[in-house]
């Protein structure tokens, strides 16, 4: 090869070169198909007044002007009351769900328990978790009555679920090191559960208690609309009756007061997870962190 | 163990000289006993039966699980027949409608509003700020009140069902996909800016290829939720299958609402193993 | 007296940890086993408390047949018997003194045991452990605060507030740096010495095993390969039981100085 037959190679090699052909996405189709079908199929099928929604902002925009420009001071304490019944009902709620979890969660534990146990109280923790607390709440309200008591208990109920599953899976992912100790030093089970595994996952478990009872406050916000108690009742009523200044200051309520109670209750579990301070750093846990 | 504290290397003394001081048992710190009183002072609060409490009582509890009464009949005369009516398949075909058309809608205006939800993504601080603030409002704002407001809006059916899911899925998806978006690797980042992408370049490349997989997965458990979310959206008007439970309630006919109830579970269990089945593989 | 009686265990799966084992331990004695991961010496000492089970053969520890204990008697002879860990399993979360008095759980009543009203005695127990092992200072500072030499130590005191006849260690100084790990073994040589508790420890570095043992089983495969006194067992019989000429990695202090 020569001098000046250099450029004809490079170009050769460019010919000769086999290009790989791009390769059809079929994923990518079908998601999109899928997705845009979905889409379409479903708003032409559903029996909803699509053209409403053209009315939709300036309603919105009406609504907000009423609510937030007719706002009076002097529904603060109703509005106050109301939302304290709110995190009564989410507080005791709360509490109910610990107390019934508790055993539970020992009972669903690979670690602790055995085969039969933990599959029979998987099932049974799986019931509550997939029913909405409305619908414990409607069906409590004729046993009940009208009132605070039917949320608490359907609040209680239905956060048994998730708390019982989550502290099993606390449990679960407890060290077997202190566990094999226990057992070495001829301890019971009863025994060994509670000076290996307590210790262990006492913090995790009351910081979920907290996070749950977050949770359970903006489910409580609005277990009044179906007459479970709460400042629920106080929202739909006054949306209903179009008192929209007294709907707008029940609504600024809920909304302050869930942002204050995420914020301190976040700083006690954070504080739970962490442990006292001490002068050396310890290692931390950093799989709870990541949970919530 | 990352200490680095060495032990005293040398011979241990005889078990009988004179060591350290016992220490004494220190005090319960003052958080954990803070954090009991609190508990302790919430708990009575709350549940005592006075101006500010409900007035709590387990005999009241106990008295009405064990008096007879009509919801409990019904579950033990359980109806599931009442599944195959055309009013409960109207009811759960609406219901996933509405779940499929707003997480859909939702999700797409999530992504944009992920990017600028983080810091990495946000082209300045205000748009930052002002994405953060809308998404924090909306965010606690629970499902049904937005239901609440739209049904003023708009009236019944399931169009303010529809919407209230809209604004909920707007919620969670962004809330979820700009956490990842923060813990994304940054190399790909650099290297875009490096070659002279604009920002919205560097956002298309670089970041969305990244949070794809998370986000797709985030949308679909957004369904999952907006799924259970939708039995509940009736009772105020917005459609779907709870207005099939509310109907069935208000008839007092507790056998057919547990009917229903039980194939929303089905559906919902179903759903979630599909659902949780193909994000696991997406991840 | 720890006999071993034709004992073998076969794990699930096939693999055979000890093969027909017999070995006689006085009371008293310090006995270091040595061998590769894998030649059964963590087997051979949790058969002794009963966490392995036999597969077939017997261990007797004094006149106790471990295999034919019931759930309470093998609770009460693991009372007896004390045990240390290659990763201390202390619970990180609570205080030295909850872990050591976890030693004393099998001698208070169980309902007394479960709201922690431990007796002045059992602290007393408690606080005398620490003693020996010179870390009582710490009793009330969270395990999770203690270094890892400080927490075998701790993991030592948990043992001896069994007051236990027997005292097993597993690896105890595998987690551990070589000063911290001779501190370790002195500890365990006082607690034998001066306390005449018979002894099993697991070690895989060769030279701590020549400066403690009283007595050293060598184990390959899950048989024994040497049974005699320390000062005995030189390179050639340590290259037996490894199967291979010995590397740095066998001894402590060419660790050390890497």
């Amino acid at each position: 090869m020569t001098g000046t037959q250099a450029p004809t190679a490079a170009e050769k090699r460019f010919e000769q070169a086999v290009r790989p052909e791009k390769p059809f996405n079929w994923f990518r189709l079908i998601v999109t198909a899928g997705v845009v079908g979905g889409f379409l199929i479903g708003a032409l099928s559903v029996d909803a007044n699509w053209p409403r929604l053209t009315e939709m902002p300036g309603e919105l925009w009406n609504m907000a002007v009423l609510m937030f420009g007719e706002l009076d001071l002097a529904d603060v304490p109703d509005a106050a009351e109301s939302m304290w019944e709110s995190v009564a009902i989410a507080w005791l709620g709360t509490m109910i769900a610990a107390v019934l979890s508790f055993p539970l969660a020992f009972l669903a534990a690979q670690n602790i328990s055995g085969r039969v146990s933990v599959g029979v109280t998987r099932q049974l923790l799986n019931v509550p978790r997939a029913i909405p607390e409305i619908i414990f709440a409607v069906a409590l309200i004729p046993i009940f009555g009208l009132g605070p008591l039917a949320g608490t208990i359907a609040i209680g109920l239905s956060s048994t679920g998730t708390i019982g599953k989550l502290s099993a899976e606390i449990i679960e992912g407890s060290q077997r090191g202190p566990i094999e100790a226990a057992d070495a030093s001829g301890a019971t089970t009863l025994q060994r559960i509670r000076w290996a595994v307590l210790p262990q996952v006492m913090p995790e478990i009351i910081a979920f208690w907290l996070y749950r009872f977050e949770i359970n406050i903006r489910a409580s916000a609005v277990l009044g609309v179906v007459g479970a108690g709460g400042i629920g009742t106080m929202l739909q009523q006054n949306i209903e009756f179009r008192e929209w200044g007294t709907a707008g200051m029940a609504l600024i309520v809920v909304v302050l007061v869930t942002i204050v109670i995420d914020t301190v209750s976040g700083m006690i579990r954070r504080r739970i997870i962490r442990g006292p301070k001490t002068k050396t750093s310890s290692a931390r846990d950093t799989r709870t962190d990541a949970m919530f | 163990m990352s200490q680095v504290e060495h032990d005293d290397a040398g011979p241990p003394a005889a078990s009988t000289a004179p060591g350290a001081q016992r220490p004494k048992r220190p005090r319960p710190s003052p958080f954990l006993v803070g954090g009991f009183a609190g508990l302790l002072a919430m708990t009575i609060a709350t549940g005592a039966d006075w101006e500010f409490g409900i007035g709590f009582s387990l005999i009241e509890v106990w008295d009405g699980f064990t008096r007879s009464n009509s919801p409990m009949r019904g579950l033990a005369e359980i109806d599931l027949g009442s599944l195959l009516g055309s009013r409960a398949r109207d009811g759960f075909l609406e219901t996933v409608q509405m779940a499929v058309i707003s997480t859909i809608a939702g999700a797409l205006v999530a992504l944009p509003l992920a990017l600028f939800n983080s810091k990495l993504g946000a082209p300045n601080r205000v748009a930052y700020a002002l994405v953060k603030l809308f998404n924090n409002i909306i965010r606690s704002i629970p499902d049904l009140l937005w239901a609440l407001l739209f049904v003023a809006a708009v009236g019944i059916g399931a169009l303010p069902g529809i919407l209230a899911l809209f604004f909920f899925s707007i919620g969670v998806v962004t809330k979820l996909t700009s956490d990842t978006i923060d813990g994304i690797d940054h190399g790909p980042v650099e290297a875009a800016r490096a070659s002279g992408a604009s920002h919205l370049q560097v956002l298309r490349v670089a970041v969305v290829p990244q949070v794809l997989p998370a986000y797709t997965s985030f949308s679909m458990y957004c369904f999952e939720l907006n799924l259970r979310a939708s039995a509940v959206l009736g009772f105020v008007g917005a459609g779907g299958i709870g207005a099939v439970i509310d109907f069935y309630r208000g008839q007092g006919q507790w056998d057919r609402v547990w009917g229903v109830v039980v194939g929303f579970l089905i559906v919902v269990i179903v759903v979630e193993r599909i659902s949780m089945a193909l994000r696991r593989r997406l991840l | 007296m720890i006999r071993f009686d034709q004992a073998t265990v076969t794990y699930r799966g096939g693999v055979t940890a000890l093969d027909h084992v017999d070995v006689e331990i006085p009371d008293g004695e310090f006995v270091v086993i040595v061998g590769l991961s894998g030649a059964g010496k963590s087997t051979l000492i949790r058969a002794v408390n009963g966490l392995v089970p036999l597969t077939s053969g017997t261990v007797n520890v004094g006149d106790r047949d471990v295999g034919q204990l019931t759930k309470r008697q093998l609770r009460a002879l693991r009372a007896d018997v004390g045990m240390i860990f290659q990763h201390f399993n202390l619970v990180d979360r609570t205080t030295v003194l909850n872990n050591v008095l976890m030693g004393r759980l099998n001698r208070v009543p169980s309902w007394r045991s479960m709201l922690g009203w431990w007796g002045g005695d059992e602290v007393e127990l408690a606080m005398q452990s620490l003693e020996v092992v010179e870390i009582v200072d710490k009793a009330y500072i969270r395990a999770a605060n203690l270094s890892g030499g400080q927490q075998q130590r701790v993991g030592i005191a948990r043992a001896l507030a069994q007051q236990p006849s027997v005292l097993l260690a597993d690896e105890p100084v595998a987690s551990l740096d070589p000063p911290t790990s001779h501190s370790v073994m002195r500890y365990l040589q006082k607690v034998n010495r001066e306390l005449g508790i018979t002894t099993l420890v697991n070690l895989h570095f060769l030279d701590l095993a020549r400066e403690y043992a009283d007595r050293i089983i060598g184990l390959r495969g899950g048989r024994v390969m040497f049974d005699g006194p320390g000062s005995a067992a030189d390179e050639k019989v340590f290259e037996k039981i490894y199967g291979r000429s010995l590397t740095a990695d066998d001894v402590l202090e060419a660790e050390a100085s890497l």
